[in-house]
C-alpha cells in the first residue's frame, strides 16, 4: 500500500532576482512500513522534499498525496490536523518544548489530539517513554537531557500517536557517532515493531545500512532509487 | 485548557524579566486607575453629600421658561425665571411617595448699593422661609459673627464669600447688627490700617429681573456665617428672608397675593388693554364705569407696603419664588425620578420642570464626571504607553520563540492554540500583577480614608467634595478598572498573538 504518492514536484524559491531551483519534477512512491532514506549533497532538495511531505512547505508544481489525501490544495488548518494525526516528525535540533518535561513533552500531541481520557494520554505517553530507554528522564527537562536524550525524547513523540509516516531530516548530524547509532538502531527497532513508514534524510553514507529503500538526491532531481 | 495555562505559566516563569517588565506596567495601571477613581469617587461623592445635604437637595424645580438649566452658578448672573403657582405645586409634590423634603426659594443676582458713593457691587441671593430652610437643610453654617436669627426675622445672613466680595469692590465690612470690627477675620492686606475701613452693619439691595423691574430694600446683617463644607461654592449666597427677597426683587410678596381687594380694585385688574389705556386719555375717567375718585385713590395705594406687617395670617407660599429643591428618600434612580415628576407636571400643565441637582449646578455639579475624565484620559494615555511596550516586548518575545513555535505547528498545534498561549499569557501577568495593582490601590484608599485628612482651604475642600479627604471606592470603580485591564490585555496582546500565530514550522527550519 502506498503512502505516499509523489508525481511531476517542483518546488522554486525566489532569491533575490533569480530563483532557486530546489526541486526539478520529482516522482516518487513510498510503501506503507518502509524505511527510507534520502541522500544527498547539501543543497540537492532533500529538506525541501521532506518539508513538503510533512506538509511544512508548498510544491510549486506537481501532486503529493500522503496517507491517501491530496495536500497541496489542503488549507492551514487541515494540513496541521494532517500532520498531528498522519504525521510524526524529528528534527534536527528544535524538537522539544522547552518548558514541558520528557512526559509532558510526549503527551503533548496526544493532548491536541483530544481523544484521550487524561489516564490514557499518560499510560501511551509512559509507554513509548519507557521503549525509548528514558522512564528514569520522565520529569526531566529538555535542558536537562543529553543531545541523544532530547532525540529519543523526540522519536517517542513522534511514534506516540501511531502516525503512518515519522519523518526524521539528518536526526543524527548533531549527535557524535555512538549516540547516532543508537538512534538509528532505534528508530528501525521501531519500524519493525510498529510498522511505521520512516523516511529520514541524511548525507552520511555511514547510515544507509539502516535504510530499507534508499532514495539518491541531486540538484533537484532523484538520480537513483534502490532497495537495500 | 490546562495544556495552555500550564505552558503560559511556565513560560512566564521562564522568562522573568521580560514577565516583569510587563507585570510592572500592568501593576502602575492598575494602581493608579483605582486609587484615581477612589479618589474622584470620593469627590463625586463629598460634593453630592454637601451639596445635595447642605444646598440644592437632589432635584430642583425650575420654571419651564428658564432658559438652560445651570441656575445655582450661571456667570452672568442672568435672572432666574419666576414661579408663580407654588401652591399647586406644592399640592402635587405631597402625593409624591419617594419626596422626603422641599423648599421653595426665591435665587436671584442682586445689585448691592454702595452708599458711600461708588460703584454697586452683586451678589446672588437666596430668599426662603428660614424655618422651613432650617428643617430642610439643618446646620449647614456656623455663626463666626453674631447670632444666626429668630426665623421670623426680615434680616440677611451674610457668608463670608459674598462680604469679601462686597468688601473688594465697595470698600465697606459688613458685620451683624451690634457686632464690631473682628480684625482676625479680615482679609490680611487690610489688617493693618482698620481705622479706614468703613463698617456698616445693613445692606441695601437693589433687585432686577426680565421684566426691568427693580425695587430695593435695606436690610439688617443678622451673622456672618461660613457653610461647614464647601464654603468656597455656598459663601457667595447671602440668604435673606423670603418676603424681603421678593421686595427686592419687585415680585408679588404673600402679602401682595392675599389682600383684599375692593370692587374697584378688581375692576381694575379685569380691565382689557383698552380700557386700561382710556385711563390715560383726556376722558379716561368716564371710560371706567362705576367708579368714583374715592375708590381710584384707593387703587393708588395699593403696593407692598401698604400690607407688609398688617399683622395678617399669609400662607408665604402664595408669593412667587424661583425655585424648589427637593430632598428624595432613596437617591437611586435619580433620573428616573426626575423623569416621573416631569411627566406629572406637563399632564398638570404646572409649568416647571424638574431637573438634577448636577445640573442645577452648572460646572461644579459635572467637576466630578469632568475630573473623572481627565484622570480616564491620563490613565487611558498611559495605558497606551503600556500597551505599546507590552506589545513590542511580547512580539519580541513571539519571534525569539520561532523555533518553539514552529515545532509546536509542525507537531500539530492549530493557530489557535498559539494564540490562546499568548493570551493566556498575558492573562495571567494582567491577573497577578493588575489585580495586585488594584488590592494595592484598594488598600491604599482604605489607608487615606482612615487618616482624615482634612482642609479649611476651599480649593482643597472643591478637590475633597467637602472638608475631609475621604476617597472610596464603589463596585463601579472596581468594575471599570477590571475592564480597563482587560481591554489593555485584549489590546496589547493582539499584535504578539498574530506574529505568533503566523510563525510557520518552515520559519522554525530556516532560523534553525
Amino acid at each position: 500500500m502506498k503512502i505516499i504518492e509523489i508525481c511531476g514536484l517542483t518546488k522554486d524559491y525566489p532569491l533575490g532576482t533569480t530563483t532557486v531551483h530546489a526541486l526539478r519534477g520529482i516522482n516518487l512512491c513510498i510503501e506503507k512500513g518502509h524505511l527510507m532514506s534520502i541522500i544527498g549533497p547539501s543543497g540537492s532538495g532533500k529538506t525541501t522534499l521532506l518539508n513538503i511531505i510533512g506538509c511544512i512547505d508548498h510544491a510549486t508544481q506537481g501532486s503529493v498525496k500522503v496517507a491517501g489525501q491530496e495536500i497541496t490544495k489542503m488549507g492551514d488548518r487541515a494540513v496541521t490536523d494532517l500532520r498531528l494525526h498522519h504525521i510524526g516528525f524529528i528534527f534536527q535540533t528544535f524538537n522539544l518544548i522547552p518548558v514541558l518535561s520528557t512526559l509532558e513533552n510526549v503527551e503533548f500531541p496526544l493532548l491536541l489530539m483530544k481523544k484521550f481520557t487524561k489516564g490514557e494520554v499518560r499510560k501511551k505517553a509512559e509507554q513509548f517513554i519507557d521503549e525509548v530507554g528514558l522512564r528514569e528522564h520522565m520529569k526531566h527537562k529538555p535542558a536537562e537531557l543529553s543531545g541523544g536524550q532530547r532525540q529519543r525524547v523526540a522519536i517517542a513523540r513522534a511514534l506516540v500517536t501511531n502516525p503512518d509516516i515519522v519523518l526524521a531530516d539528518e536526526p543524527t548530524a548533531n549527535l557524535d557517532s555512538v549516540t547516532g547509532a543508537q538512534i538509528l538502531d532505534l528508530m528501525k527497532e521501531m519500524n519493525e515493531k510498529e510498522k511505521t513508514t520512516f523516511i529520514f534524510s541524511t548525507h552520511d553514507p555511514n547510515v544507509l545500512k539502516y535504510a530499507k529503500d534508499i532514495v539518491k538526491i541531486k540538484d533537484g532531481l532523484i538520480e537513483e532509487a534502490s532497495a537495500s | 485548557m490546562n495544556l495552555i495555562v500550564k505552558i503560559a505559566w511556565r513560560n512566564i516563569m521562564r522568562h522573568k524579566g521580560k514577565s516583569i517588565i510587563i507585570g510592572v506596567i500592568l501593576f502602575l495601571g492598575a494602581f493608579l486607575m483605582t486609587v484615581g477613581n477612589g479618589v474622584i469617587s470620593g469627590m463625586d461623592h463629598g460634593l453630592h453629600k454637601n451639596l445635595v445635604n447642605s444646598f440644592t437637595g437632589d432635584i430642583v424645580l425650575v420654571a419651564d421658561k428658564q432658559e438652560g438649566d445651570n441656575v445655582f452658578l450661571e456667570f452672568m448672573g442672568k435672572a432666574v425665571e419666576p414661579i408663580n403657582n407654588y401652591i399647586d405645586i406644592r399640592e402635587m409634590l405631597k402625593g409624591q411617595s419617594f419626596i422626603d423634603k422641599y423648599i421653595p426659594v426665591g435665587k436671584n443676582m442682586v445689585m448691592v448699593l454702595n452708599e458711600e458713593g461708588g460703584m454697586p457691587g452683586y451678589t446672588y441671593v437666596l430668599g426662603a422661609d428660614l424655618k422651613k430652610y432650617n428643617e430642610v437643610f439643618p446646620n449647614t453654617m456656623e455663626a463666626l459673627e453674631g447670632e444666626l436669627p429668630d426665623v421670623d426675622s426680615k434680616t440677611v445672613i451674610v457668608p463670608t464669600g459674598a462680604r469679601k466680595e462686597m468688601f473688594d469692590y465697595s470698600g465697606i465690612w459688613f458685620i451683624p447688627k451690634g457686632g464690631k470690627l473682628i480684625t482676625k477675620n479680615l482679609p490680611k492686606d487690610n489688617t493693618a490700617d482698620t481705622n479706614s475701613i468703613v463698617l456698616k452693619d445693613s445692606i441695601v439691595f437693589m433687585g432686577y429681573n426680565n421684566d426691568n423691574t427693580t425695587s430695593d430694600i435695606r436690610l439688617g446683617i443678622s451673622t456672618i456665617v461660613k457653610y461647614k463644607a464647601l464654603n468656597t461654592i455656598l459663601g457667595h449666597f447671602s440668604l435673606m428672608d423670603i418676603e424681603s427677597y421678593r421686595m427686592a426683587l419687585g415680585y408679588f410678596s404673600a402679602n401682595d397675593k392675599t389682600a383684599t381687594l375692593s370692587s374697584s380694585e378688581k375692576k381694575l385688574f379685569e380691565m382689557d388693554e383698552t380700557n386700561l389705556d382710556a385711563l390715560f386719555s383726556e376722558n379716561g375717567s368716564d371710560d371706567i364705569s362705576g367708579s368714583d375718585e374715592k375708590e381710584l385713590s384707593l387703587v393708588s395705594q395699593v403696593d407692598t407696603t401698604t400690607v407688609i406687617g398688617s399683622g395678617k395670617e399669609v400662607d408665604l407660599d402664595a408669593g412667587v419664588y424661583n425655585l424648589v429643591l427637593i430632598k428624595i428618600k432613596d437617591q437611586k434612580e435619580l433620573n428616573a425620578k426626575v423623569a416621573e415628576l416631569n411627566k406629572l407636571f406637563k399632564e398638570k400643565n404646572l409649568g416647571v420642570r424638574a431637573i438634577t441637582w448636577k445640573k442645577a449646578m452648572g460646572m461644579v455639579g459635572s467637576m466630578a464626571v469632568l475630573i473623572k475624565g481627565a484622570l480616564f484620559t491620563f490613565v487611558m494615555f498611559l495605558f497606551f504607553v503600556a500597551i505599546i511596550i507590552i506589545v513590542n516586548t511580547l512580539s519580541m518575545a513571539a519571534i525569539e520563540r520561532t523555533t518553539e513555535i514552529g515545532m509546536m505547528r509542525a507537531v500539530g498545534a492549530r493557530k489557535g492554540f498559539i494564540r490562546m498561549m499568548f493570551v493566556g499569557e498575558t492573562a495571567m501577568l494582567s491577573f497577578v500583577f493588575g489585580g495586585a495593582g488594584i488590592i494595592a490601590g484598594a488598600i491604599i484608599i482604605e489607608i487615606i480614608s482612615l487618616l482624615n485628612f482634612t482642609s479649611d482651604n476651599d480649593m482643597v475642600q472643591l478637590l475633597y467634595g467637602g472638608d475631609t479627604f475621604s476617597p472610596l471606592l464603589t463596585t463601579p470603580d472596581f468594575i471599570a478598572a477590571i475592564v480597563q485591564l482587560t481591554l489593555v490585555t485584549f489590546l496589547a496582546v493582539v499584535y504578539p498573538m498574530k506574529v505568533a500565530s503566523n510563525i510557520t514550522p518552515l520559519d522554525a527550519i530556516s532560523r534553525d
